[in-house]
């Protein structure tokens, strides 16, 4: 599926997602789990790189408490209309979170500006839903008034 | 009033150009129904039973005449002639094609205008007081508020895609001509002991299919943390809202479920977070506030010869003592526009009424217009010397029924002859209703009296807040209403109660007349209908509709 880092497509992507349970997992590299399998596995992980894949159920805190320990969060937009991975950006950037957030799941064109500016830095995008002017999507609206991860102050405290 | 900055109009000019790609791409297949539905929405565009229906953002109610005339404008150009002003204040065409709203979104930002977020799970226009600035009540103007919401809602990241709409009102005082009780928050402006003037904030009220009045959340949020506070409200709500059935999806229930208190301990959490990044500076305040001083008014306005006229002339005195109210200024008086003719749909209005509004406002009050709650227009700094003349025009174009309050002044949802979630027809009773009770005398006798009705539970005719609520209900394909008594949208919010078995269609007025002769009958002194209500209880009113027929 095409991945879009910081706005570009990525060739190289090292990160395997594993959302089959049943599937074991891999001997070596980065896997990225749902968050109650990966939490099981930081034990025996060894020379695995692990990171959470959070849905809109799942508890931020539980990420929150590890965040200095990780280099990307994948959160699982299970729909569309799930807006609750928006904030989970804007909770992550804000605890001081620098690695990667990543969008899985129901991910398309014309929420990626809104899921940037929370603080979204990578978009795994369906197939279906790629085109090759999907990164249009960022520059439609050059303004706006709120704080958000891209910008701490709102438009009345800018300079 | 508020004007447009450079950035203000980059962003709706910007935006039509996105929505107007967005439909390129739906048109050619390159969105799904659903996602381009929610996207749509998000630009105020429904599908409904007869066309798309677009619905137009008139921020807290208020207008110029430039964009009053620009409404016209589309209602010729793109519809059939007519908009409709609904109880949130905003205006709707029934009849534009999909192809055509972006250059009608075009036209509108032409004029400082947009449809954004008038629908779609997501912070809705927010809405105040028809009266705010000019009576002499309030405590402090609540459109400066209106505007700096308007602004961080407006393409809010974070919350486009909440668990449903949410909508925000907002009062300048004690009176409450917003129905903010009912809103998922309302805001009232108040006074603390120590006399620094901050906000009430009331969360979880809501109609629909379960009619909550808003609970106090903070008895007194300072101004600098209106944003702060309302942004830890919407992220609470966002994260832990229900979506798993739209029907418990509203702030209301989430409320509910977790008891204020709780919800208030979640909301406190969130906002140290909050409370210094939007903290708003004074001079942001002091921004919003420039935008809206009060006009120039003149001390001459009250030598006028408005006595003679009200001596000479009996309608004109009608149409004044019901159809307008009072200025916080001598000499001026705000004038109501009736949008309840004589069997025409409340809140419709013709672009030839329209433009004549434009004009009236033009010469009689400072080119402004508002848009109030129970679907009329407003025009609020009329000179007393002016009002014959400005009365004159408005009979000319239909706008002077002498109705303001009264029982033909009513709330009424398009019901089945527009709506596809209809379960009963709502504007024939409206008529049925209005040729019962068509003579002036007994109206007035009646006095103040609030009635609403909708067509189906989801309530857009705010029927649970009315003093006589009316309830379309489908039994076995025939059309039958339910009746509600004792509900307000004032301050002193409540909820109707079900009077008994729902009625037939054509059984509404006849209904009605039995409970009205009912309230004269036992009335004391000048007690209204609603007064009459809480104090009797349903008893009385009960055995004169269902009593058996003597
Ligand atoms: C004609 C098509 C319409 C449809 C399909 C429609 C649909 C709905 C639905 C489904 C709800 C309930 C939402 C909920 O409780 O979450 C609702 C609420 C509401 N509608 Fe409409 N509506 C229509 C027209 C109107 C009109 C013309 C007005 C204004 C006169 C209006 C004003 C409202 C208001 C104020 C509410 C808020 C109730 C609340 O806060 O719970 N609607 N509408
Ligand atoms: S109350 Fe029901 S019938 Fe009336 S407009 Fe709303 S959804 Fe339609």
């Amino acid at each position: 599926m095409p991945l879009l880092i910081n706005q570009q497509l990525a060739e190289n992507d090292k990160w395997q997602t594993l959302t089959d349970a049943e599937q074991p997992l891999p001997a070596a590299g980065a896997v990225l789990l749902p968050l109650e399998r990966f939490t099981a596995a930081q034990a025996e992980a060894g020379s695995l790189e692990l990171a959470p894949l959070v849905n809109g159920d799942d508890d931020i805190n539980v990420v929150l408490e590890q965040l200095d320990q990780l280099t990307l969060v994948g959160i699982e937009i299970s729909a569309f209309t799930d807006g609750r991975g928006f904030s989970f950006a804007r909770i992550l950037r804000r605890a001081g979170f620098k690695g990667q957030i990543r969008a899985l799941g129901d991910v398309s064109q014309d929420r990626l500006a809104f899921l940037t500016r929370c603080g979204f830095d990578a978009f795994d995008i369906p197939a279906e839903r790629y085109s090759n002017e999907i990164a249009n999507a960022f520059g439609e609206i050059s303004v706006n008034y709120q704080a958000s991860s891209d910008e701490p102050r709102p438009i009345y405290r800018r300079d | 009033m508020y004007q447009y900055t450079e950035v203000d109009q980059t962003l709706v000019d910007e935006r039509v150009e996105q929505y107007r790609d967005q439909t390129r791409r739906f048109l050619a297949g390159e969105i799904p129904d659903e996602e381009f539905r929610a996207l749509r929405l998000m630009n105020g565009l429904y599908i409904q039973r007869q066309a798309p229906m677009l619905r137009v953002a008139i921020p807290y109610g208020l207008m110029s005449s430039v964009q009053l005339r620009q409404l016209a404008h589309i209602a010729r150009t793109y519809d059939k002639g007519y908009g409709h002003f609904t109880t949130r204040t905003n205006i709707q065409y029934n009849w534009p094609t999909l192809e055509s709203v972006p250059d009608i979104l075009a036209a509108l930002a032409k004029v400082q205008m947009h449809a954004i977020q008038t629908s779609g799970n997501c912070i809705r226009n927010t809405t105040t007081d028809p009266y705010a600035g000019v009576n002499a009540n309030e405590i402090e103007d609540p459109r400066p508020y209106c505007e700096i919401i308007r602004q961080w809602s407006t393409l809010h990241p974070e919350f486009a895609y909440l668990p449903r709409k949410f909508k925000i009102a907002f009062t300048g005082g004690p009176e409450d001509r917003a129905a903010s009780q009912v809103h998922d928050i309302g805001l009232h402006i108040v006074k603390n002991d120590a006399g620094d003037v901050g906000f009430e904030v009331l969360v979880g009220g809501g109609l629909g299919r379960t009619p909550v009045i808003g609970k106090v959340v903070n008895p007194f949020l300072a101004k600098e943390d209106l944003l702060s506070y309302l942004e830890a409200i919407l992220r609470v709500y966002n994260l832990n809202g229900r979506r798993d059935n739209k029907y418990k999806a509203r702030i209301k229930i989430l409320v509910n479920a977790l008891g204020v208190d709780k919800f208030r301990a979640l909301v406190d959490a969130e906002w140290e977070h909050t409370r210094g990044e939007l903290k708003l500076t004074d001079a942001e305040i002091e921004r919003a506030r420039g935008h809206f001083s009060p006009f120039d008014y003149q001390g001459d306005a009250v030598k006028n010869d408005l006595n003679e006229r009200l001596a000479t002339d009996a309608d004109f005195r009608t149409w004044y003592e019901t159809n307008t109210r009072a200025h916080k200024v001598a000499g001026y008086q705000i004038a109501v526009v009736s949008l309840k003719p004589y069997l025409q749909p409340a809140g419709d209005v013709t672009d030839v009424q329209m433009d004549a509004v434009a004009s009236m406002a033009d010469q009689f009050s400072g080119g402004e217009i508002r848009s109030t709650h129970d679907q009329n227009l407003v025009l609020a700094d009329v000179r007393e010397g002016d009002l014959y003349a400005l009365w004159q025009q408005l009979v000319e174009q239909n706008l002077a029924r002498p109705n303001i309050g009264k029982l033909t002044d009513m709330i009424v949802c398009p019901g089945f002859d527009f709506c596809s979630l209809a379960n009963a027809r709502t504007l024939n009773i409206a008529d049925q209703i209005n040729e019962k009770f068509e003579q002036v005398d007994y109206l007035h006798d009646i006095g103040d009296i609030t009635v609403n009705m909708s067509g189906c539970i989801n309530a857009c005719g705010h029927h649970h807040v009315a003093n006589i609520g009316i309830l379309g209900v489908d039994k076995k394909g025939e059309d039958w209403y339910q009746i509600t008594l004792g509900g307000s949208s004032a301050a002193d919010a409540s909820l109707g109660k079900v009077l008994g078995k729902a009625v037939a269609a054509d059984d509404v007025a006849n209904t009605l007349d039995k409970l009205l002769t009912t309230y004269i009958a036992i009335r004391e002194g000048n007690e209204s209908f609603l007064d009459t209500v809480r104090r009797t209880g349903l008893e009385p009113f009960k055995e004169s509709v269902y009593a058996p027929a003597h």
